[in-house]
């Protein structure tokens, strides 16, 4: 059993964002999570890392209750994410932007060769290594979105919950974070992925969650999701 | 620009700062000068110990002043009340402020950007009221007079705390390096940049926060029970003023709160300039008015501060200086292609 949701709720005022969600994601896949604009996918990615407080509802993580943790717990138990909008550290440069995901260590100097290395490492596998001096603000958007995902992935997580991945990405540049999640993901990480790019979604995931209103209406392999009528109901509204 | 030779700038600089704080003394014409000089280091050593919260997780507190009111307040009265030895009653002192910097910051650290501002403005507010009102305690209006520690004619008297504050500068200018180089002190810094995505990577925001300002709290209450000594009488009106921490901001804006000796620097140039005016408009209130046009023209123009703003400029000297963009030859680009093939 990896990350879980028992009847997750939350409601923003009057609105229903989260009505009820449960879901059961696959330990060791690429799990995808579509749905229409305002489906709750961004607030389900938020509650989950703690970010919000969800109303009820369980959170769980290899049978561990991480409901309304803060954040930071939820992170050292493994679990790293991106966020939709991309966000880094603008004015450190990429190198630290990087070191800032290595669990601190009081007065210890954060430049000590091993974590340098580690995180010369995660750049130079993200095709960014040049910049390392860099400061974030001075990059461009699809750099930045490299620069976050190495610092998510120094953390070594053995879940990453990417928002949006592909948001405004190049074509090429999608190929790259396409086979980067495939190669990750064959190393053992197993990825939640937040995703409106249909073909990247069909072509990398294993199993696939579709989110209406708040809950997940439809759940498999990419195949099925296809041809699902729900799910051509939802998004298309027919 | 290479490493070695930045470092050996850098070490200059700071060494020659260092010689002009501790020649000074000896330089200074009259008392009077002397006195302002102790007055421009005890701004040193505050807005030093103000950027231990300001520079390094962006929390602006104009609250500061109040911290550096208690630290003072606290020397003296443990001094006239419990008779204790001047040294003794500030480290004393500042162990107290540090301790009720816990749930002061407790309670304020909880709001970011502008309603933490306010709340620091808070507690100056209600901490004036509370030292004004409670005269048989604090001697109210009327303030306190807290007896010298040392039997020395007016001129030595000022040179020893002179020193005295250049050696709690020095302090807590290497307590400043020491957390910058360290993983606490990059942890710190991500959370002035994005305090929920460095929550999201792991760093306990909340205990770092509550940890550097219980620092903080500690050397600007250290800086206080100095002055406290140094000046021999306090009055709530000047010890808790939003003025303190608006200069204290202000200096530390304009010397550049990301660098070690940004608040120095700021320190040194604000501080002179407010003594300066002080002396050329007496007490009308155009000081201020100078002042705050210093704050907008380093607004608009530097707004990183001073000590970056040189930076840059050497930087812009150095033409080996590396662009972000890779830079590859045609050559090589020719030899990329062919290995592509």
């Amino acid at each position: 059993m990896s990350l879980a949701t028992h009847e997750l709720r939350k409601a923003f005022g009057g609105v229903t964002a989260l009505d009820g969600a449960t879901v059961d994601f696959h330990p060791g896949k690429v799990n995808a999570l579509i749905g229409p604009n305002g489906s709750g996918k961004t607030t389900y990615f938020n509650c989950v890392t703690g970010m919000i407080k969800p109303d009820s509802g369980r959170v769980t993580y290899k049978d561990r209750d991480l409901t309304g943790k803060a954040p930071h717990r939820i992170a050292r138990a493994g679990l790293g994410r991106t966020f939709q909008l991309c966000r880094t550290f603008p004015r450190m440069t990429a190198l630290e932007n990087v070191l800032a995901a290595v669990p601190h260590g009081g007065l210890r100097s954060f430049r000590t060769r091993s974590d340098i290395e580690r995180a010369m490492s995660w750049l130079t596998r993200l095709g960014i290594e040049h910049l390392a001096r860099s400061e974030a603000r001075d990059m461009s958007w699809g750099q930045q979105k490299l620069l976050e995902l190495a610092g998510v992935l120094m953390a070594e997580p053995e879940t990453v919950l990417l928002d949006e991945p592909a948001g405004g990405v190049n074509p090429a540049l999608l190929d790259r974070i396409g086979t980067l999640i495939r190669e990750l993901n064959a190393e053992g990480r197993t990825f939640v992925i937040v995703e409106h790019n249909m073909d990247l979604v069909m072509s990398i995931s294993d199993h696939i969650v579709v989110f209406d209103r708040g809950r997940p209406i439809a759940e498999g392999p990419p195949s099925v999701i296809r041809s699902d009528e729900r799910v051509l109901g939802a998004y298309l509204g027919v | 620009m290479p490493n070695a030779s930045k470092r050996i700038l850098v070490g200059t600089a700071i060494a020659l700062l260092a010689a002009a704080i501790l020649v000074f003394p000896s330089l200074a014409p009259n008392p009077y000068i002397l006195s302002s000089g102790v007055l421009v280091l005890n701004y040193a050593v505050l807005a030093t110990s103000w950027n231990f919260v300001g520079g390094f997780t962006g929390y602006i507190s104009l609250g500061h002043g109040a911290l550096a009111g208690l630290g003072g307040y606290a020397t003296g009265l443990l001094v006239v009340k419990a008779g204790l030895p001047s040294f003794a009653a500030l480290a004393v002192a500042a162990l107290l402020v540090a301790a009720l910097a816990v749930p002061l910051g407790m309670a304020a650290l909880r709001v970011r950007g502008a309603s933490f501002v306010i709340v620091s403005i808070a507690l100056v507010l209600i901490l004036l009221l509370v030292f004004q009102s409670w005269a048989s305690f604090t001697g109210g209006s009327r303030g306190l007079v807290v007896p010298r520690p040392f039997d020395l004619s007016r001129p030595e008297h000022h040179r020893v705390f002179y020193y005295l504050f250049a050696v709690l500068l020095a302090i807590a200018v290497l307590a400043w390096w020491l957390i910058d180089r360290s993983r606490f002190g990059l942890g710190l810094k991500s959370i002035r940049e994005d305090e929920d995505k460095a929550e999201a990577l792991g760093t306990p925001t909340f205990a770092y926060k509550l940890i550097v300002f219980v620092v903080s709290a500690g050397f600007t209450a250290l800086a206080g029970g100095l002055y406290a000594l140094w000046f021999g009488d306090l009055d709530p009106v000047f010890q808790f003023s939003i003025l303190t921490g608006s200069y204290l901001v202000l200096m530390a804006l304009l010397g550049g709160v990301r660098n070690l000796f940004g608040p120095v620097a700021g320190a040194i140039l604000v501080g002179t300039a407010l003594e300066y005016f002080k002396v050329e408009y007496g007490d009308t209130p155009l000081h201020l008015v100078a002042t705050g046009v210093l704050l907008a023209l380093v607004v608009l123009f530097m707004p990183d501060g001073v000590l970056p703003a040189i930076g840059d400029l050497l930087k812009r000297l150095d033409r080996t200086k590396k662009s972000s963009i890779r830079e590859v030859t045609a050559a090589e680009l020719a030899e990329q292609r062919k290995a592509a093939v």
